[in-house]
């Protein structure tokens, strides 16, 4: 272990964590270092410029119930501890940013507690994962929202406190829209139910009396457990036409799935930017899709054959052909409830790609690919594989609005990777590597552009913070509060600009947290940039915009 | 009445001539729906955000209860009824129509454009408005969206904020707050000029505050502007009506048909509920109309656009088709009175004037809540055996059904119609009926009025935390004072 992750190390007092034993009982509590440790290594979007640390927790509870969960959270208030809590985990943002924090793994609270086949909901807890609630409700003909970093996370957890996006977002939406209520362990160890739960009436509408609640819980990003802890929540299920079991023979890459008759498969492709923000325009007023994901041509080889892939990108015509032939595709996954229904989608869809001068390639004719690829979109399996290349991986999120916007957001990060692809700060993955979905029929639309780097090269690890730098700048330039405005040093920057935000939720944290028990860094916390190894022009254009941007008094 | 130099600061806003003491203009928020004993003591209509403002910087120094409105009489929820004395704010002023956005689908309203305006610009656009059931005359778009009122096209009701996106706020606080991705950083110009349209209702960041401000009844900010959602005007579109004796049966259609997100519009309306939205007469017109009716009729429009318009009907139809056979309904084209073509006149329009629910009898009472379509009959049970209690023809209440959310859940409204000098009676039966509903399950998310009381008795740690989030938003009290949890009722 490293020495700055030594330096992290808290401690708890003996009488703490007998109250933490007796809230969970002893065998669910730990302090063991080797047990603290796992939770402390945390490789998902750290991009701690020099390790994959953070800090050790002074002990993990793994509660089983509401309760339990109440239990813990009084005694950090007791004791003058921190709580953060931790679903499935994946990612930085489920570790400690204090020496005091007791890591709460929710892990034994992974029940369906209820299916509601006729109204469309489920209510889970937060260690029910994406995978086991399909594998449920596809019984029943339905289906639930899989945000993109796969089944084995939690929904709950991107649901009350996460993000939330997906490439079924076109159809199944963004996963804090799809909360029906949500039981909500505040700060201080109150229960707080939300909407129809709280008063005992059903799970079946998240909101009111009166003002809704769920917009102190959560806005375009959750709290990231700076607000207490979610121990139930119901989520809106959707239509599945398909059967009620995918048959699938093999996991991932050697998946062989059995491709249901009323799905299709489009791989779109158009010449320009134009006709492609055209077109996924008109299919969204034609309320068509079930699946919708532009990610670039190249990514496909980057996650599937990622060594393959490094090979071919020093080849010019691969490089010309993946990257500038097939720069504007989008992939459409159609799923139908009827024949004519199908016929009627398949067809507006070639119709508007026509239109538009793209070419649409209809994949359910390349059988080996559906049949492997089938899962990584009903079930999102693939993108985790985004990890194989260089072991790590970023993402820089924007602000979720107009389909032109993500567009102008996909060309202003192309343009700083290719920068920092040149200079050796990031791996060569040709540059463009959105995640862009459309929401809802194309309401509004997303856009993250990840860029993945080897954590063991020193000029990798260095690059991270100047590059985050770097897409605050054009999230400015755009002005856009971005998705990753979580992040203290975002906060300071663009929470004054935005209405600041960052002092409301200060105060909310303040009204809800009285005893600050919370680990609250990514809610109200606010940081710097370490400008001393960024480019003086940068510096400058970020000050430039800071002014220009000020609100009027 | 007011102190002589209370009128002279708020002139100082407003301007003199919009600020008034005239008892013809505030005796319309005296009361409405089930709350009377409003004492408007005077109205100022400002006309921009900064005028705005600078009444919530007054009201703080000055305590005042500032009520604010946007929608013309009569009345309905009584909402805007101050509780004792207040301060009318009426927004209908600021009546602009700031940005109609086709590529977008997207309008920027101030809160005094209605309907009747918005519906004819959006439809020049080829967009169309998402409507509640016949909203009266004078109805603001952006109070209607405010109040959380179901929209008649579930399929576009995905989450309880639409149609509303973006709003710009003035908390209680007189701070100024952009919701969603109109949050900025930068004006809406600078967003516009970035290709920003102000769609993504969410945040900024991490919290949600128009969820908050919706269905607060003015308690926590005004707003003075949103953007609302708009969907493509269809190419082809047709209703069909679905009248039946069983409720059970429409019901089962409807879970069959809108899971797969079939049809557009999608209503079930009781016979006399039908009769009272299609007469033309009103009065003896609509008991005879209901008469001729079936005791249930749900009501669903099918749409195509701008490709394969007819193959899109004609799947719909198909599909429709087969759900209503499987849960042994009959579609037809046509309802004794009304035909499919009036009824999408009467879905897509406001009401005429006087407000159609006043047409059966002069006056009428609304009692709505939130559940889902499978425990509905249990509701008109109690309803029924409450109206017999109060010798209320159980044939003239009226039953509304809107599937919200995309089917998860529905809009029950049920409507008494009565004589205005049988209003004692009617309210004595509103009272108890709502009271009844309660205990059994009704879920009053929009607690107006009455409601409030038996609505948070239910659920004291909602009271407690939406507490806190007052304490923060309008921290003096000056916004609707009396209203929802927020004052002096202790919650039980
Ligand atoms: C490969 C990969 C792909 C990804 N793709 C996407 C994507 O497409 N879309 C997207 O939205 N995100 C994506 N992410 C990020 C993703 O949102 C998070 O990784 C994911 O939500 C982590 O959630 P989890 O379910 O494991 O929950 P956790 O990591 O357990 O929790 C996430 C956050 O919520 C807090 N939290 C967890 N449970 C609770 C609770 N019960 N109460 C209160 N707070 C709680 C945690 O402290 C943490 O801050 C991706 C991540 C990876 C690694």
């Amino acid at each position: 272990m490293s020495e700055t992750a030594a330096k992290t190390f808290g401690t708890i007092s003996e009488e703490a964590y007998r109250d933490l034993e007796e809230a969970v009982g002893p065998e669910n509590a730990s302090r063991e270092p080797g047990v603290l440790d796992g939770y402390a290594w945390q490789p998902t979007n750290n991009d701690h410029p020099t390790e994959r640390w953070v800090k050790r927790p002074v002990a993990v509870v793994l509660p089983g119930s509401t309760a339990e969960v109440q239990a813990v959270v009084r005694a950090c208030n007791r004791h003058g501890l921190k709580f953060k809590a931790f679903s499935t985990g994946w990612g930085v943002w489920c570790g400690p940013t204090y020496d005091n924090v007791v890591q709460v793994d929710l892990r034994r609270m992974n029940r369906i507690l209820e299916i509601d086949e006729k109204n469309m909901y489920a209510v889970v807890e937060p260690y029910a994962i994406a995978a086991q609630i399909q594998a449920e409700v596809m019984k029943k003909g339905l289906n639930l929202h899989i945000h993109g970093s796969g089944p084995n996370c939690s929904p709950l957890a991107s649901a009350t406190s996460g993000w939330g996006v997906g490439h079924d977002s076109i159809y199944m939406s963004y996963s804090p829209r799809n909360v029906l209520g949500a039981e909500w362990v505040l700060p201080d160890g109150e229960v707080l139910r939300l909407g129809a739960p709280g008063s005992g009436l059903g799970w079946f509408s998240g909101d009111g009396p009166g003002p809704s609640l769920r917009g102190v819980m959560r806005g375009s990003a959750g709290a990231l457990s700076g607000l207490g802890i979610f121990t139930k929540c119901a989520l809106k299920l959707y239509n599945w036409p398909g059967p009620p079991r995918i048959e699938t023979e093999g996991c991932l890459l050697d998946a062989r799935s059995e491709i249901p008759e009323n799905m299709g498969f489009y791989l779109c492709a158009f010449p320009d930017r134009a006709s492609f923000l055209e077109a996924v325009l008109k299919m969204g007023e034609a309320e068509i899709g079930y699946n919708a994901l532009r990610t670039a041509t190249a990514a496909y080889l980057n996650v599937m054959t990622p060594r393959l892939f490094k090979r071919l990108t020093d080849t010019k015509a691969i490089r010309d052909l993946m990257g500038k032939t097939l720069e504007y595709t989008i992939m459409m996954v159609l799923a139908a409830n009827s024949r004519e229904e199908l016929d009627y989608q398949a067809g507006s869809l070639l119709s508007i790609v026509e239109d538009a001068g793209g070419i649409a390639l209809d994949m359910s004719t390349q059988k080996p690919f559906v049949r492997m690829a089938l899962m990584g979109f009903v079930r999102a399996t693939i993108p985790a594989l985004v990890f194989r290349i260089g072991g790590s991986f970023n993402t820089a999120l924007d602000r979720n609005d107009a389909l032109d916007t993500q567009e102008n957001w996909r060309d202003a990060c192309l343009a700083i990777k290719e920068e920092w692809i040149s200079k050796g700060g990031i791996l060569d993955d040709m540059g463009d590597n959105p995640y862009y979905v459309p929401y809802e029929n194309n309401m509004w639309a997303h856009c993250e552009v990840v860029y993945q780097f080897d954590h063991r090269k020193p000029e990798h690890r260095a690059a991270l913070e100047p590059i985050f730098l770097d897409f605050t700048i054009a999230a400015l330039e755009q002005c856009m509060e971005p998705m990753f405005s979580s992040d203290p040093r975002v906060r300071a920057i663009i929470g004054p600009l935005a209405g600041g935000f960052n002092r409301w939720q200060r105060e909310v944290s303040k009204a809800l947290d009285p005893g600050e028990a919370a680990d609250s860094t990514l809610y109200c916390g606010e940081g710097a940039f370490d400008l001393s190894a960024v480019d003086g022009a940068k510096v400058k254009r970020l000050n430039e915009l800071i002014e220009k941007l000020k609100p009027e008094a | 009445m007011i102190a002589p130099e209370l009128k002279q600061k708020l002139s100082a806003i407003v301007g003199a001539e919009d600020v008034t003491e005239d008892e013809g203009v505030l005796s319309s928020w005296r009361s409405g729906g089930a709350v009377a004993g409003g004492e408007p003591a005077a109205l100022v209509r400002p006309s921009s955000t900064a005028e705005v403002r600078a009444l919530l910087k007054l009201a703080r120094e000055e305590k005042l209860n500032l009520v604010f409105s946007s929608s013309a009489p009569p009345r309905l929820r009584g909402d805007s009824v101050p509780a004792g004395e207040g301060i009318m704010v009426d927004m209908s002023k600021m009546d602009r129509i700031v940005r109609l956005d086709r590529r977008n689908k997207v309008a920027l309203i101030e809160p005094g454009v209605t309907f009747e305006r918005l519906i004819p610009e959006a439809d020049a656009a080829g967009l169309k408005v998402l409507m509640p059931l016949r909203p009266k005359r004078g109805k603001s778009v952006l109070a209607s969206a405010l109040e959380r009122e179901p929209i008649i096209i579930p399929k576009y009701h995905w989450d309880m904020t639409d149609p509303m996106l973006c709003t710009e706020l003035v908390f209680g606080s007189g701070d100024l707050f952009r919701t969603g991705s109109a949050a900025g950083p930068g004006s809406l110009e600078q967003q516009w000029a970035a290709g920003g349209a102000q769609k993504n209702p969410m945040g900024p960041a991490q919290t949600d505050f128009v969820r908050v401000v919706q269905g607060a009844q003015g308690t926590m900010a005004a707003v003075t502007w949103c953007t609302l959602k708009l969907e493509v005007k269809p190419t082809i579109h047709r209703i069909w009506f679905v009248p039946d004796r069983k409720l059970s049966r429409l019901s089962e259609f409807t879970y069959r048909s809108l899971r797969p997100k079939l049809a557009d519009e999608w209503l079930i309306l009781n016979s006399y509920a039908l009769a009272a939205l299609i007469s033309e007469k009103g009065g003896e017109e609509v008991d005879a109309l209901a008469q001729r009716q079936a005791p249930w009729t749900a009501v669903y429009g099918v749409s195509g656009y701008e490709y394969l318009p007819q193959e899109r009907v004609a799947y719909q139809e198909r599909d429709l088709a087969r759900h209503a056979q499987a849960a042994g309904v009959v579609p037809s084209p046509e309802v004794a009175g009304c035909s499919w073509k009036g009824m999408e006149r009467i879905l897509s329009s406001p009401s005429p004037e006087p407000y159609y629910k006043t047409a059966p009898r002069g006056d009428f009472l609304d009692l709505f809540f939130l559940s889902t379509l499978d425990r509905v009959p249990a509701f008109l049970e109690i309803m029924e055996a409450e109206a017999e209690r109060f010798s209320y023809p159980a044939q003239r209440i009226g039953a509304y059904i809107q599937p919200i959310q995309q089917g998860r859940n529905v809009h029950v409204e049920f409507t008494l119609y009565f004589r205005p000098a049988d209003r004692e009676m009617a309210q004595a039966l509103f009272l108890s009926a709502s009271r009844a509903l309660s205990e059994a399950g009704a879920f009053f998310s929009r607690p107006y009025g009455p409601w409030a009381e038996l609505a948070y008795a239910r659920c004291p740690d909602t009271v407690a935390a939406l507490r806190k989030v007052k304490a923060i938003l309008d921290p003096d009290h000056v916004l609707n004072r009396g209203k929802l949890c927020f004052e002096a009722r202790e919650v039980v």
